[in-house]
C-alpha cells in the first residue's frame, strides 16, 4: 500500500514522472545501442568529430567515437542522460518542501507526528530510489541493446557510468532541496540548480579547450562525473566521493535549513 | 488539571508586514469548546499555527496539553489534531485514501468510527479531492481531525463552506468531544457560528487579545438596545452626555440610545420626566464583539456602518 508513510507516498507522486522519465533515457539508450552499427557504417564518425575539431571536445568527445562506449560517452552521457536525470531529481526535491508549501498540504502534513528532518529524509530516500531505477532502466536498455546488434559493451563499466550519473544528478537534486527548504521558493530552487547546472557542464566542457578555465575546472562537480571516463575506466572512487560528499553537505543544509524556517501558510 | 492550551506573552512579530500576535496570554482549559475570535488578519492563524510549530515565536512561549510546542512537538501531535483555515489537501487522492495515508501517518485509527464519521457528515469518499466544493474538502479535514480522537483539537475557520444540516451535525461532533472530556479549540470570524457552542470566548484583534470570557459573562456586559417612553417631549441634551450612553435619538418622546455597563446614568437623568415604558431590545453578541474591537479607537461604529452597508 503506498500511503503506508511519506517514503512510500512520494514514490507513489513520483511514479508518472520516474516511468517517463526513464523511457526516455532508455529509449535513447537502446536507440544508439541497437543502431550504432548502422551509423558507423554509413558515417565516418571519427572524421566527422576531426571536422568539429574544438566543438567535439566541448561536447565531451574523448578518442574512439568509433567505439559504441565512445559514442555513448559523447551522444548521451555528457550532456542529455544528465540533463534529464537531473531535471527529475531536481523538480523532486524542489517539489518536496516548497511544493508542499506552495500547495499549503504543508500544515496538515506537519500536524501528524512527523519530523521535519524524517519529512525531508523519507522523501529524499523516495527521490534515491526513483534515480536508481531510471539508471537501471538505462542500463538494462543499454546492455541490451548492444546485445541485439552484437556491439562490444562492457556492462560493469555501463553500469559505473549510470552510477555517476545517479550521483551527479543527486548533487543538483539535493542543491535544489537545500535551496528550497532554505527559501520555500521552488522556482527559485529550480532556477538555480538548473543554471548551475549548465555553468558547471560548460566549465568542463571549455576547460578542454580553453586553458584559462582549467584553473577551476575542480569547482564543477561536472570534471568529477565523466572526468574519470567510467564508460572505459570504471568508476574513481575519489570522484564518486566528492559527488557523494556534496549530496550529504546539501542534504545536511536542507535539513537544517528546513528545520529553522517559519514554514509559509 | 493540565490546561489545553497556555500561552504565555506569545509573540510573533514580522518586521516587513504587519500580520502578527503581540504578548498573548491564553489560556483554555482542558474540557472545553473555545472560541477564537477576530476579523481576518487579526492573527488568529499566526497563533494556532505557532500552536503547530509550523512558525517559530518572537518572543514568549506556548505549551499545548502541559507540553513545550517546539520541543515536544511530536508527543503534541499525537493528541492534537489540526483543520488549518485554508485547506488544501492532495488532490490527486479520493477522500478515503487521503484519510488512510493520515491515518497512517498517525499511526493507528479506528476505522469503523472514521467511517462512521465519513458518514455523518455525508462526504462521498470515493472522489478525488481536487473535484470536491470548499464543503466538501472541508468534511474531508473534519473527518480527518476527529477520527483520531484527539484530546485538543484545533480548527481554523472550521465551518466555512458547509450547509446548515452539516454544520448542525459538527456542533454535534463537538458536543461528543467536549462530553468525553476533549478541548475544542475553534477560531471564527463570525460569532454567531459558535456563539451557542462555546464555553469560552477569546477576542483578538490586530494581534492581541483584548479578553476572554466566558458567554454569559460577556452577555452581562453587553451593549444594550434601550428604548424609553416619555409623558412628553424631552431635550435631547438631557441624555446626550451621560457616560457609556450613545447614539442617542429623541422622537416625539421616545428616546432610543445604545448603553454599554451600568445603566444607572441613564435611568437617573431618565427619572427626571415622567417614564411611561422602558424596553431593552436583546442584542447579539455580534454587537458586543463590535464594542470589543472598537475599544477606544471607534473602529467598531466604522464597522458596524460598513454592516449595515
Amino acid at each position: 500500500m503506498l500511503l503506508r508513510n511519506v517514503f512510500t507516498k512520494t514514490i507513489r507522486d513520483l511514479r508518472w514522472p520516474t516511468f517517463w522519465v526513464a523511457l526516455g533515457m532508455g529509449g535513447m539508450t537502446a536507440y544508439f545501442a541497437i543502431l550504432f552499427p548502422t551509423y558507423s557504417k554509413i558515417l565516418d564518425i571519427q572524421s566527422l568529430m576531426a571536422k568539429m575539431g574544438p566543438l567535439a571536445k566541448l561536447m565531451g568527445a574523448s578518442g574512439d567515437v568509433n567505439t559504441l562506449t565512445g559514442f555513448l560517452h559523447i551522444e548521451l552521457f555528457s550532456m542529455i542522460l544528465p540533463a534529464l536525470m537531473v531535471a527529475l531529481v531536481a523538480g523532486m526535491g524542489s517539489g518536496f518542501t516548497a511544493g508542499e508549501e506552495s500547495r499549503g498540504t504543508i500544515d496538515i502534513l506537519l500536524s501528524y507526528p512527523i519530523s521535519r528532518r524524517r519529512l525531508v529524509l523519507e522523501k529524499s530516500l523516495a527521490v534515491l530510489v526513483a534515480c536508481v531505477v531510471t539508471a537501471a532502466v538505462t542500463w538494462v536498455c543499454g546492455v541490451a541493446g548492444a546485445a541485439i546488434s552484437s556491439t562490444a559493451l562492457a556492462p560493469d563499466k555501463l553500469a559505473a557510468a549510470c552510477l555517476m550519473l545517479v550521483l551527479i544528478s543527486l548533487v543538483f537534486g539535493s542543491l535544489a532541496l537545500a535551496i528550497s527548504a532554505a527559501t520555500g521558493n521552488r522556482g527559485t530552487a529550480i532556477g538555480v540548480a538548473a543554471g548551475l547546472l549548465v555553468v558547471s557542464y560548460l566549465i568542463d566542457g571549455l576547460a578542454a579547450i580553453v586553458d584559462g578555465l582549467n584553473t577551476i575546472r575542480w569547482l564543477s562537480p561536472f570534471k568529477y562525473y565523466m572526468g574519470g571516463d567510467p564508460l572505459r575506466n570504471g568508476v574513481n572512487l575519489g570522484d564518486a566521493a566528492v559527488l557523494a560528499g556534496l549530496t550529504v553537505v546539501f542534504m545536511v543544509l536542507s535539513v537544517i535549513a528546513f528545520e529553522r524556517r517559519d514554514l509559509a501558510a | 488539571m493540565t490546561a489545553a492550551i497556555e500561552t504565555h506573552k506569545l509573540t510573533k512579530w514580522y518586521s516587513h508586514h504587519s500580520r502578527g500576535i503581540i504578548d498573548v496570554d491564553l489560556l483554555v482549559e482542558a474540557g472545553q469548546i473555545f472560541g477564537f475570535l477576530g476579523p481576518n488578519g487579526a492573527g488568529k492563524s499566526t497563533t494556532i499555527r505557532l500552536l503547530f510549530d509550523l512558525i517559530r515565536p518572537t518572543g514568549g512561549s506556548a505549551r499545548v496539553l502541559g507540553m513545550d510546542v517546539h520541543r515536544d512537538r511530536l508527543a503534541i501531535d499525537r493528541r492534537a489534531s489540526y483543520v488549518p483555515g485554508e485547506l488544501s489537501l492532495y488532490g490527486d487522492l479520493t477522500g478515503r485514501q487521503l484519510l488512510t495515508y493520515l491515518g497512517n501517518l498517525q499511526g493507528s485509527v479506528d476505522t469503523a468510527y472514521r467511517e462512521a464519521l465519513i458518514e455523518r457528515l455525508d462526504l462521498d469518499p470515493t472522489r478525488r479531492i481536487k473535484s470536491l466544493s470548499r464543503g466538501n474538502k472541508q468534511k474531508v479535514g473534519l473527518v480527518a481531525a476527529f477520527m483520531i480522537r484527539p484530546d485538543l483539537l484545533i480548527l481554523d475557520e472550521p465551518t466555512a463552506g458547509l450547509d446548515p444540516f452539516i454544520q448542525l451535525e459538527f456542533e454535534h461532533l463537538c458536543e461528543e468531544a467536549r462530553s468525553e472530556g476533549r478541548t475544542v479549540f475553534i477560531s471564527s470570524h463570525q460569532l454567531p457560528e459558535v456563539e451557542h457552542l462555546c464555553d469560552r470566548v477569546g477576542i483578538i484583534r490586530e494581534g492581541r487579545l483584548l479578553a476572554v470570557e466566558s458567554i454569559s459573562a460577556l452577555k452581562e456586559r453587553a451593549l444594550r438596545k434601550l428604548e424609553i417612553d416619555f409623558g412628553g417631549p424631552v431635550p435631547t441634551e438631557a441624555f446626550a452626555n451621560l457616560p457609556g450612553v450613545r447614539d442617542v435619538t429623541v422622537d416625539d418622546g421616545v428616546l432610543r440610545c445604545t448603553v454599554m455597563g451600568s445603566l444607572d446614568s441613564l435611568v437617573k437623568a431618565a427619572a427626571r420626566f415622567e417614564v411611561r415604558n422602558l424596553r431593552s431590545v436583546e442584542t447579539s453578541l455580534e454587537e458586543i464583539f463590535l464594542a470589543y474591537y472598537g475599544a477606544g479607537d471607534g473602529i467598531a461604529e466604522e464597522e458596524a456602518g460598513h454592516a449595515a452597508a
